[in-house]
């Protein structure tokens, strides 16, 4: 440390200049955005989820088959995030709900800043300012999506069958900032080796408070607990 | 690679800093990084070359970067261990479910600017 101005400099630099203490973290944009979009979901009447997996885990096609189950029950909103296309959401609205489709143009994942004017879209689209479920479906990656809140209530992060089981011990934040954990497309598993209940035990290593199911959108195997999960966090 | 933008978010921080106090150019960076923030810490490094060198204010900056501890708690014992890489089991009970707390900061320090 340097004697002269308390910084943490070598001491050999010029004390024309000035050592300003910041101590503010690089996500404080995004996460006073994050509790702002938070206020306003919650004023929609919503409860919000953010569901992150690599690209190709089944996050089109579990929101497709929940809406199916849910929407005389729920009134659902989605925010579709990718890089480029609407094709998930034009998968989306063929199922009746307010969709908007948010392109990043490149960028790997959402920010709060994205869904703050996700928001203000989907509030225009028919029925999409009153909701009871916001289900946000990130870009296809299970790295940098896991460092930006975007207002979600709940985290859900996903792992395909055929994408093996040591996703979590690999890419440990999205498991360690998640809520719930989902093994997807368990109709395939007579094809691949995936040793669920080892993977599971992986997982709660990273994060004993996670919940995980596992559960195929194609066969309904496993499905009754994620619906059950849904209509818990939305009375609340 | 999403230091890249973290990396554009701390040059957009270092510029109103600049205008703040007044201040031209930017001499050290110095960043606190969790083990559990999800940041490379290499890419950002990585990243900070670039973009710093493309820009007046930063172009002959250094970047210092420091990795914190983070804390696990013993769903066994309820002991705290602080470690930088997670332990394989808890050094009072053995226990092998430790929760991770904290860790996950991406804090800017410290600046030096004249």
């Amino acid at each position: 440390m340097c004697d002269s101005c308390g910084c943490d400099l070598t001491p050999d630099h010029s004390h024309d200049s000035k050592v300003i203490d910041v101590h503010q973290s690089l996500l404080a944009a995004n996460t006073a955005m994050a509790e702002k979009n938070r206020v306003h979901i919650e004023k929609m009447g919503a409860v919000a989820i953010n569901m992150i997996s690599s690209p190709g885990s089944g996050k089109t096609t579990l929101l497709e088959k929940t809406i199916e189950a849910m929407k005389d029950r729920l009134r659902i909103g989605v925010i579709e995030g990718d890089i480029e296309t609407d094709r998930d959401a034009a998968r989306i609205r063929a199922k009746g709900v307010p969709v908007i489709q948010l392109t990043t143009g490149g960028a790997c994942h959402l920010d709060a800043a994205q869904i703050h004017k996700g928001l203000h879209l989907l509030e225009k689209e028919p029925g999409g300012d009153q909701l009871d479920l916001l289900v946000i479906e990130n870009v296809g990656n299970l790295v940098c999506p896991a460092t930006f809140d975007l207002g979600e209530h709940h985290r859900v992060v996903l792992v395909s069958v055929p994408e093996g089981p040591d996703k979590p011990a690999k890419y440990p934040k999205a498991f360690i900032s998640s809520q719930v954990f989902i093994i997807s497309k368990t109709d395939l598993l007579p094809y691949f080796d995936f040793p669920v209940e080892e993977a599971k035990a992986e997982a709660l290593q990273l994060n004993p408070n996670l919940l995980v199911m596992d559960l195929s959108a194609t066969s309904g195997e496993g499905f009754e607990q994620w619906l059950h999960y849904l209509t818990t966090i939305c009375q609340k | 690679m999403h230091e890249m933008s973290l990396v554009q978010g701390l040059l957009s921080q270092l510029h109103e800093l600049a205008r703040e106090h007044n201040k031209t150019k930017v001499i050290t960076v110095c960043m606190d990084i969790g083990p559990l923030s999800g940041v490379v810490i290499d890419s950002f490094q990585f990243g900070f070359d670039i973009l710093s060198a493309e820009d007046p204010l930063t172009r002959s900056a250094s970047l210092v970067i420091e990795s914190t501890p983070a804390t696990y708690l013993c769903c066994g014992c309820g002991k705290r261990i602080e470690e930088e890489l997670k332990p394989e089991a808890c050094p009072a009970c053995s226990e092998t479910l430790l929760s991770p707390e904290g860790g996950d900061d991406i804090i800017l320090r410290q600046v030096q600017m004249e």
